[in-house]
């Protein structure tokens, strides 16, 4: 989404504490109209806490809502006009497929001929106008989140929040509806606001990635940027693979940062903030940034950085070649090779590589208890 | 299932036999007093003799009767209503409140159940002595919505725990008030439950007699407090018709509950 759209949605310095804990821990996002942002996070970071207030069902302990400019904290959440798809299945279940997804127009006293239009237009959009006469129960879980999306749109909010809609579907049809709501946010402009804590579906939806961390929002990007530019240890551990090797800080310089691995080995990496000579970090390098090499010489100049390694294991994986290597100090790590992976193809376990990277790829963080999050 | 019939071999046998027997057992009061209210027999002798209506036609012909039947069908239904119409907020009140007690609240709601029937009806005879409402249709649709309030609370409240606030909620965003997305969307997803605790609280009072005997004045009498009242003076044929009728109108009732359920099941 272009930078110049206007802001639509902004949240300012979001508080929520019930009782000794604290959901939401001052947030504050500005969401542009028509974007796609997501909320990433592992479970209890806070990502429904936010959407609930923004819909209204939670009043916040300190900040502020804003859609438009205007302060939505005092207009209930019926009054919002804002499209909301739930984690559960929430069809009502007395309701036909055509009435579910008729209810908001009814409860807005709309003409029936123009509910029936709506109705029709809305199921076609989910692709389930066969469907008009069924009973919630008589659906798959995949369906009834369809109809859910239908019901939340046929109003035409300018603002559609949906709370991880798809956890209960199994991984196939997870991409399915993924396309379809990437259609129709591409068709309808509408306005999203979703919470996952799928990284892969993060990455797959969004404009922008909201990362969640025990109430606080620790970054905010496109994927690329999350990706490539990782604000800590924790964001480069939650999206995509990573490798964190222990180092300590050398020296730095404009660009890079020097950095001793525990076998006495000087490497370098970027780093966004400033790190005390001396100090614990963590380097952190993706897995398709390594190479593996005979010997000691690298594929070119570039590849600026080395240790040995012993190699542990291949896996073939059609389209790379994925290898665990070990360092000197018993570290295990993970290379994935793409293309040239021949020349190394017939080392077996326990030959002794040269592992190397560019210097560019790496990043330096600060020692944090995130400096261990998993490898997802 | 661990416990399946088809693996159990003969033993099976037995058990259909004992379950056949256990029925039989519980229904043969039901069976003889229904034979009996079309017995030709002044003296309720068994086997009947011959077969009559007599005793249904004296029981319609008697204006007592069928003041105590309209008093009890009447009670009945503000009973039901009022069972309905107080255990809905209450059970509201337990499922979604957050209130300090809640826990203990729910308990007390139940007490009625647990307090032999007796007791109560001394008790309740005593406080209504000063208020004056012994012998009151009041007095009665009172003394029987205590023992129909609790069953309809539980009906409830299972209901209602069973229903996901998530879709009320998800009413709500779509631009109900709360009270709408309350009639139109939590309502009728806990029907079941709430016909079953209007049923139970009809029949609770249908065929209560202990508080009945205690409330009851000459003049107002419900169906089972008529039939103590006469059994006393003598045994006539035609208590044995009341009764069939009484069962005969329990028993529709609970199938109208079966049908409501098998109706709304998808
Ligand atoms: N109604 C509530 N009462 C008490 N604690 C709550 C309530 N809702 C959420 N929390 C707590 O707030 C934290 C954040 O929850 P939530 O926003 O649901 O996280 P997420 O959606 O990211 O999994 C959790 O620790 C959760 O236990
Ligand atoms: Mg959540």
């Amino acid at each position: 989404m272009s930078s110049t759209a206007p802001v639509l949605v902004s949240i300012r310095d979001l508080v929520k504490r019930f009782g000794p804990t604290t959901a939401v821990d001052g947030v504050s996002l500005d969401v542009a109209q028509g974007e796609f942002l997501t909320f990433l996070g592992s479970s209890g970071s806070g990502k429904t806490t936010t959407l609930f207030i923004v819909a209204g069902f939670e009043d916040p302990t300190g900040g502020d809502v804003l859609i438009d400019g205007r302060s939505v904290l005092s207009v209930a959440p019926n009054k919002r006009n804002i499209g909301m798809v739930f984690q559960r299945y929430t069809l009502f279940p007395h309701l036909s497929v055509f009435d579910n997804v008729a209810f908001p127009l009814a409860v807005r006293r709309r003409p029936r001929h123009e509910i029936e239009q709506a109705v029709k237009e809305t199921l076609a959009l989910v692709r389930l106008e066969e469907f008009a006469a069924r009973k919630p129960g008589q659906l798959s879980g995949g369906q009834q989140q369809r109809v859910a999306l239908a019901r939340a749109l046929v109003y035409k909010p300018r603002i559609l929040l949906m709370d991880e809609p798809l956890a209960a579907l199994d991984k196939k049809l997870r991409e399915e509806i993924q396309i379809e709501i990437r259609r129709i946010h591409r068709e309808l402009g509408v306005t999203i606001l979703y919470v996952t804590h799928d990284q892969e579906e993060a990455l797959r939806l969004s404009d922008r990635i909201a990362v969640f961390s025990h109430g606080r929002v620790v970054q905010v990007g496109s994927g690329a940027d999350l990706y490539e530019r990782p604000a800590d240890a924790f964001v480069a551990g939650f999206i995509g693979n990573s490798n964190f090797l222990p180092a300590r800080v050398r020296g730095v310089d404009a660009e890079r940062t020097a950095v001793e691995l525990p076998n006495g080995a000087v490497v370098a990496g970027r780093t966004d903030s400033a790190l005390a000579s001396g100090g614990e970090a963590s380097l952190m390098i993706r897995p398709e940034k390594l190479f593996l090499v005979n010997g000691r010489d690298a594929p070119d100049a570039n590849y600026d950085c080395r240790v040995d390694v012993t190699l542990r294991d291949s896996t073939y994986l059609g389209d790379s070649l994925q290898r665990e290597v070990v360092t000197p100090w018993g570290q295990c790590l993970m290379v994935r090779q793409t293309g040239d992976a021949e020349a190394l193809s017939h080392a077996g376990t326990g030959a002794a590589l040269t592992l190397c990277w560019h210097s560019g790829d790496a990043r330096v963080f600060r020692k944090t208890a995130g400096s261990s999050a998993p490898r997802s | 299932m661990l416990l399946s019939l088809n693996r159990m071999g003969p033993g099976r046998y037995a058990l259909y036999s004992i379950g056949v027997l256990v029925a039989l057992f519980l229904l043969f009061p039901i069976l003889f007093i229904a034979l009996l209210s079309f017995g030709s027999s002044q003296w309720l002798q068994f086997p009947p003799p011959g077969w009559t209506l007599k005793w249904y036609r004296d029981f319609f012909d008697d204006p007592r009767w069928i003041a105590a039947i309209l008093t009890s069908l009447k009670v009945g239904l503000c009973v039901m209503a009022l069972s309905i119409a107080l255990g809905l907020p209450a059970a509201f009140a337990l499922v979604r409140g957050s209130f300090p007690g809640r826990v203990a609240l729910r308990a007390f709601f139940t007490s009625p159940m647990i307090v032999p029937i007796v007791i109560l009806a001394i008790a309740l005879y005593a406080v209504f002595l000063r208020l004056g409402l012994n012998g009151t249709f009041i007095g009665f649709v009172a003394a029987h919505l205590i023992l129909a309030l609790p069953f309809s609370i539980i009906c409830i409240v299972n209901a209602l725990e069973g229903f996901d606030e998530a879709i009320e909620k998800a009413a709500i965003v779509c631009g109900a008030s709360k009270l709408e997305a309350i009639c139109r969307i939590t309502l009728p997803s806990i029907r079941l439950g709430i016909f079953a605790g209007a049923l139970f609280s009809f029949l609770i009072s249908w065929d209560e007699v202990v508080l009945g005997i205690f409330m009851a004045s000459p003049s107002l009498q419900t169906l089972p407090v008529k039939m103590w009242t006469t059994l006393r003076q003598d045994l006539s044929p035609v208590i044995a018709a009341a009764s069939t009728l009484l069962i005969v109108v329990t028993m529709a009732v609970m199938a109208l509950a079966a049908f409501i359920r098998r109706r709304s099941e998808p």
